[in-house]
């Protein structure tokens, strides 16, 4: 079959429009698994070649929405699909990973992804039906919160089919160019890290809906039948797999403890006698109501919760995940599950990123600690550890853009340069973006993963997380079935590149999700995909794959700046703890990205080296990295 | 051959590691909370130890392989050994099936927090009861 796409471009609003209608079987899949960057860089070249530098929230700055092969399929933890754009908050390449309905809706609908470049002269939502494609107003959404907006569209539409669609939108974050804005589905499925929703707010963009009545083919059904059987018997009664059932990705509140993974008092602690308030056991005592999913999962990790009375009241829908609870609990010392429970409905109802806001809030709470801000720079919120009330208005207040709240919704980053005095002291940024919830003193190979990454402190870019952490074991790959050599740095370069190969097809590209499909060794993975696109795709190919879109995301990130002295990890996540079960510990960075360096083939300032993209099959990304 | 040169040596050290968790009320309060009947299956060298919670006081029983268990553990001596310093990571560990659990799962989750304070006990127990030989950390 020839690979062919439609590019449709509906001016209407200045708004440049691409849709692509997905491949009757896999046979586009080649092509596909690197599309999302191939397509900032082939598809899209005078905006790269020409101005690099453009600002993540003007007009210039295209939004690339990819679903995987697998998204739509009725088979556990393939429901995720990803977007890309250059992130208002790091400045660099930024991307986020999304589960829920939309994804496998849009397939059904007849398409893989859709590129947006452009900007509105008003308020506007896309519309997909199946064929029809349209740019309508989307004035009376402007300004509604993702919840109401996500209601409200669904209804407005209602009747027109028996379907009722799903929704993709920003809420009032999105719109106020909070950098750390998201992209929510279906109220609790959200893309966070990066800003991606500020990319929407600047181009005027408040959501995607789409209604999808067709079905999607799979190459080989006998084959994908007999894997979904063998499939079974391993989901039933996995440890990890039921962990996540019972407890939801909560679970790991309770094994994160004991290896010392949990960030607390804004990385300064790994342990905390108010711990267990905000544990799993709590949360089902205290504000869980129910089970989510994503499409055609049956890991049901998603939490729903509420909080019926006090002020930290809010109706039932999803609940905090374990990097929300982290971000707003233990990092900021907030042992009130109700108000973390709260302070996770306001991220999801203005549209912010959990992690990004949670950390900016902890760094504030140092700087309020150490005299850096007073009560008169807070709009007199007492910012101290622990105070539930202040956690949650300063967090409603950095949605809204008000008052203190304006200077954190620039980041972290940008509010310690305007606070000024040691406050960057207090920051736990790489490359501008918060890490995440898992302390790479307990396992060094997650701080190399924070250093490297393209878009910045991540903990999903590759799976280095739960193949260190212990969750994932890849034994068809030499340098990823070795014994985990726990706090050491030794060959954690090999087993992080190893990591990057494998997790480009993987999560970035299939697109597996690296929690319910944690348990799929790599055979399993290569067979899905290939009984889904009749491909016959070996592990080596696919690691080969990765590895170019591994450069390809790298190279994007260095075009926009990015070099050798941006990744360091922050002063914070290098301090040694004097007790716990990280004592002594911290990660040798030298050794560990002296040795990346040499095996990635990178120059001393962090680029890799004209030779090495060329072999690879990238002399375009080269001639722009090397151009003059 | 492991750490432990017998059998009869693993089950004194351990079995006593677990009747001084058992007179330890802050640990023992949670684990009798959840009434479960836990067996240990240790290899290299071979002990059974069975923790039953199901009673007003926590009855450790070597050797017991007749009584129903909730909770079926199984794993090497030498894991069992370093785990209780905390020093195994328990994920890998029962990814790569070097631990392995039969049982309601949430059940065996909800005793992790229960038992974290025992790591410190462990190595202190070790030197205290002229075990130090084992205490590797």
């Amino acid at each position: 079959m020839q690979f062919e796409w439609l590019c449709r471009k509906n001016t209407l609003h200045r708004f440049d429009l691409q849709h692509y209608p997905s491949e009757a079987s896999g046979s586009r899949f080649r092509q596909k698994v690197y599309r999302r960057s191939r397509l900032w860089h082939q598809d899209l070249p005078d905006l790269i070649k020409d101005k690099p530098e453009f600002d993540a929230l003007s007009a210039d700055n295209p939004f690339v929405l990819m679903t995987g092969p697998l998204t739509g399929m009725r088979i556990n933890a393939v429901a995720r699909w990803t977007v890309g754009s250059k992130s208002p908050l790091t400045g660099l390449w930024g991307e986020s990973n999304i589960g829920g309905y939309f994804g496998a809706e849009l397939k059904f609908a007849g398409y893989d992804g859709i590129v947006i470049t452009g900007k509105a002269d008003k308020p506007t939502y896309i519309y997909i039906e199946d064929d029809t494609v349209e740019l309508k107003d989307s004035h009376k959404y402007w300004g509604e919160d993702v919840y109401t907006v996500n209601d409200e569209i669904i209804s407005d539409h209602k009747g027109e089919s028996k379907r009722h669609g799903q929704v993709l939108t920003i809420g009032p974050a999105g719109e106020n160019l909070v950098r750390f804005a998201s992209i929510a589905s279906n109220k609790g499925h959200v893309a966070g890290r990066t800003g991606m929703g500020a990319v929407w707010g600047a181009k005027k963009l408040k959501a995607i809906f789409v209604r999808g009545t067709g079905k999607l083919e799979v190459a080989h059904p006998d084959r994908l039948d007999k894997l979904r059987a063998e499939l079974k018997e391993l989901y039933d009664g996995n440890i990890t797999i039921e962990g996540l059932r019972a407890f939801g990705t909560a679970s790991h509140m309770d094994v994160g403890i004991i290896s010392g993974d949990i960030p607390m008092k804004n990385w300064q602690q790994t342990d905390w006698e108010k711990f267990d308030e905000i544990g799993p056991i709590a949360y089902g005592e205290k504000i869980l109501t129910g089970n989510r999913t994503c499409y055609a999962c049956g890991v049901m990790c998603k939490r729903q919760a509420e909080v019926k009375e006090g002020p930290f009241k809010f109706d039932k829908g999803p609940g905090p995940e374990y990097e929300t609870i982290a971000a707003f609990g233990t990092m900021c010392l907030n042992s009130s599950l109700e108000s973390i429970g709260k302070a996770n409905d306001i991220c999801n109802r203005y549209g912010i990123d959990t992690i990004t806001c949670g950390s900016t809030i902890a760094f504030a709470i140092e700087c309020f600690e150490n005299g850096l801000i007073n009560e008169k720079d807070t709009d007199g919120l007492n910012l101290t550890w622990g105070n539930s009330e202040a956690i949650v208005a300063i967090a409603e207040k950095i949605g809204k853009r008000e008052g203190f709240g304006l200077i954190l919704s620039e980041g972290s980053a940008r509010a310690a340069e305007h606070i000024g005095g040691n406050a960057s002291d207090f920051l736990t940024t790489v490359k501008g973006l918060e890490a995440p919830m898992h302390d790479p003193r307990s396992a060094p190979g997650y701080g190399l993963a924070y250093a490297v990454t393209p878009r910045g402190a991540c903990h999903t870019a590759s799976p280095i997380y739960p193949i260190e952490g212990g969750g994932m074991y890849l034994p068809e790959i030499p340098e990823l079935a070795d014994e985990i050599t726990g706090m050491s740095s030794e060959g954690k370069a090999k087993l992080n590149i190893a990591c990057q190969d494998f997790g480009m097809f993987f999560s970035n590209c299939a697109v597996f999700c690296n929690l319910g499909a944690m348990i799929l060794n790599a055979t399993q993975a290569v067979d899905m995909v290939n009984h889904v696109t009749g491909f016959d795709y070996t592990i080596k190919e696919l690691m080969h794959l990765g590895r170019r879109i591994w450069y390809l995301k790298r190279g994007l990130s260095n075009l926009f700046g990015a070099r050798a002295n941006n990744e360091r990890l922050p002063a914070r996540l290098l301090t040694p703890m004097e007790t716990g079960p990280t004592q002594g510990s911290v990660p040798d960075m030298d050794l560990m990205l002296k040795e990346f360096y040499q095996l990635r083939g990178f120059n001393d300032d962090g680029v890799p080296k004209r030779e090495v993209l060329e072999e690879l099959g990238l002399s375009e990304l080269a001639s722009l990295l090397y151009q003059g | 051959m492991g750490l432990f040169e017998s059998s009869e040596k693993f089950e004194e050290v351990l079995g006593g590691f677990f009747r001084l968790v058992a007179d330890t009320p802050s640990v023992a309060d949670k684990l009798l909370a959840s009434k479960l009947i836990i067996r240990f299956t240790y290899k290299d060298p071979d002990v059974v130890l069975l923790i039953d919670c199901s009673g007003d006081k926590l009855d450790i029983r070597p050797g017991d392989t007749e009584t129903k268990a909730d909770v079926e553990m199984s794993m090497s001596a030498d894991i069992a050994h370093k785990f209780w310093f905390g020093k195994v990571n328990l994920m890998a560990a029962l990814t790569r099936r070097q631990m392995v659990a039969k049982g309601p799962i949430p059940k065996i989750l909800k005793l992790l927090p229960a038992i974290k304070p025992t790591y410190a006990m462990y190595p202190k127990y070790l030197d205290e009861n002229g075990y130090g030989q084992y205490n590797i950390y």
